[in-house]
């Protein structure tokens, strides 16, 4: 194998405020990932932000550790062409080890499958970013960083201040 | 540079160490493994016993791979002394095998309780493959199986139990389950949950003695109603396997006491996983850490040092998850602080469970009960472990999530949790994926 030793030349570059909540994202990932047109199996995210006014879609980041990949105990996440943090089927056998090493809260698990399951960057053609009609999702050459955060951070005042964020 | 390496166990922790020297040293070393048994994973053991798996899935380096990595071995094999001075392992064959280095990762094995009885015939533990292969045999449909112990290792192989079609019971001398895991609301729910699904679980409960009874177990109780069994599994905890070091002049206290390169008192003998005593990273505090995730990232960070490389380890974090019938349970950190401050949510109808532990505004442990099926469960295990990890100063977002238990994603990314922990790694560098080592495990 050749060494897919670096990080994806190509990223998922989220600009929330272009998000307008219609979760075609979802549907499209969760129809490429597993057949299924279930927003429940996507691997891509679409939270809102103070109340129902505001959306932003949240998903792996291809981090450089891969804490996902490291703490398998049978070598069953890998790194595929795209760069991607990729599970391998046939070897994983559900333990759940990776949702607890994962910390970003992108790894699942599909209680029909018995399998863990996450964002691999569709082998290259994420199909979020084909599906996102406004942008927000885009796959480009740039380094990942943390798209949400000011966003949120602007955003969350609300649900800071009004009731105490009750939703 | 050392150029003998000598890894002593061929666990998690070992075999990590022997990948991550291959991926780091700059002239091929030797690497010598001592292991008692062929390298496998005890994580995956459960799914073998549900037969979801073959027998040939939990290995982890095979013959051929241990070959392509050009390590030496002495499998089947147990050390009996180290001697720090002439730098020598001896083995129970009488081997010697001598060293610039040496990984002390020789792990853990299953503790009976002392109940007469306890060691017969029919009673098994479950721990090694050679356990697991026992108990593979004698559980069928209809089987009554009880466990005695309701800790972590009883809940790892209950699902696999129960799937096979056996009756269930439970059995355990303190006064609720999973004591080390949970606290006592979350094993409440866990106990109901169970019972639920046709488990029975008999708490306060003291075995007395385990006898035969016509090709069959019986179990007495201190506090009486005998209960007969097909299979009895001790699930009563386990013990370091450090009795070899006792008179080495390795400083032992719960295990091989190690800095913050995972060096042992003797500079150049490291120790890994179960048998290390390191940094726990919430509390700063040493500590043994009898996980899978801490061996591996000791394992790796060794082996980087073996290689020559000073890399530092931050600590490990405490972390556990079990599924119980398709319910997630896991708990991070400094879950059982009683000077942290707690704040805990409820939704008994799920069920779903939430305890968040805070020293200022920081997350240092959390507990986690939710449906598997549920996406906001493992979504929120996930970013539990992130905020507890990267100890993230909260600000406003704390009070949030004090009157907000469940609504952990705005406060997570908002607290810019992501960003933190981007360029965190445990070796300093990416990581490499299994198939892309020198050779694939």
């Amino acid at each position: 194998m050749a060494t897919l030793t670096q990080l994806p030349t190509r990223v998922l570059k989220i600009t929330p405020t272009r998000c307008t909540g219609c979760l075609r994202c979802e549907l499209a990932c969760s129809y490429v990932q597993t057949g299924e047109y279930q927003p429940a199996k996507s691997v891509i995210r679409v939270s809102p932000f103070e109340g129902h006014t505001s959306y932003a879609p949240y998903t792996c980041t291809q981090c450089a550790e891969g804490w996902c990949m490291t703490a398998c105990p049978v070598g069953a996440i890998t790194i595929n062409a795209a760069g991607a943090k990729d599970v391998l089927d046939d070897k994983c056998v559900g333990c759940k080890l990776c949702t607890i090493a994962c910390p970003y809260g992108t790894m699942f698990y599909d209680t029909s499958t018995r399998k863990a399951f996450k964002c691999n960057l569709c082998g290259g053609d994420p199909a979020c970013a084909d599906a996102c009609p406004t942008a927000a999702i885009t796959y480009e050459d740039v380094v990942t960083e943390d798209w949400l955060a000011d966003f949120a951070a602007e955003r969350g005042q609300r649900l800071l201040t009004i009731n105490g964020g009750s939703r | 540079m050392p150029a003998r390496h000598l890894i002593v166990g061929g666990g998690t922790a070992g075999i990590n160490a022997i990948r991550t020297i291959r991926e780091e040293e700059s002239a091929k070393s030797e690497i010598t493994l001592v292991s008692a048994e062929r390298p496998y994973s005890r994580m995956v053991l459960p799914y073998y016993l549900d037969r979801t798996i073959s027998e040939s899935h939990v290995f982890t380096a095979t013959a051929a791979v241990l070959a392509q990595w050009e390590v030496k071995t002495h499998l089947g094999r147990r050390a009996t002394n180290l001697d720090i001075k002439s730098n020598t392992c001896t083995l129970d064959d009488g081997t010697k095998v001598e060293y610039d280095d040496c990984m002390i990762a020789t792990g853990s094995s299953a503790a009976r309780a002392p109940v007469p009885g306890a060691d017969g015939k029919g009673v098994h533990s479950f721990w090694t493959l050679e356990e697991a292969r026992g108990v593979i045999a004698q559980v069928q449909p209809g089987t009554h199986v009880v466990m005695v112990g309701a800790g972590f290792i009883s809940f790892t192989i209950l699902n696999s139990i129960l799937s096979l079609g056996a009756k269930l019971t439970i059995v355990d001398i303190a006064p609720r389950i999973l004591p080390r895991m949970v606290d006592d609301t979350a094993a409440g729910l866990v106990q109901g949950w169970l019972e639920k699904h046709g488990v029975t679980v008999r708490t306060n409960t003291a075995v007395t003695a385990i006898e035969d009874a016509k090709g069959r177990k019986r179990l007495r109780f201190k506090s009486g109603g005998d209960l007969v069994a097909d299979v009895v599994i001790m699930a009563t905890g386990i013990r370091t396997n450090l009795e070899w070091l006792k008179d080495s002049g390795i400083a032992i206290k719960r295990g091989v006491v190690v800095d913050d390169q995972l060096r042992s008192n003797v500079a150049n003998v490291y120790a890994a996983g179960d048998v290390a005593e390191g940094k726990d990273l919430i509390t700063g505090e040493a500590a043994v850490h009898a996980i899978e995730p801490t061996a591996q990232e000791h394992g790796r960070v060794v082996g980087a040092n073996m290689a020559g490389k000073a890399v530092r380890y931050r600590g490990s974090l405490l972390a556990n998850i079990v599924e119980v019938c398709h319910l997630d349970v896991a708990s991070f950190g400094a879950w059982e602080d009683g000077r942290a401050q707690a704040v805990n949510a409820l939704r008994k109808d799920r069920p779903a469970y939430r305890k968040l532990l805070f020293h200022g505004d920081r997350l240092t442990g959390a507990i986690i009960l939710g449906p598997s099926a549920d996406i906001w469960t493992t979504n929120d295990v996930g970013m539990l472990k992130g905020l507890v990890q990267s100890g993230i100063s909260l600000g406003p977002w704390k009070a949030h999530l004090e009157k907000h238990p469940f609504d952990i994603k705005p406060a997570y990314i908002a607290a810019r949790t992501t960003g933190t922990l981007l360029p965190e790694t445990v070796l300093g560098r990416p990581s490499k994926a299994p198939g892309d080592s020198p050779v694939a495990v």
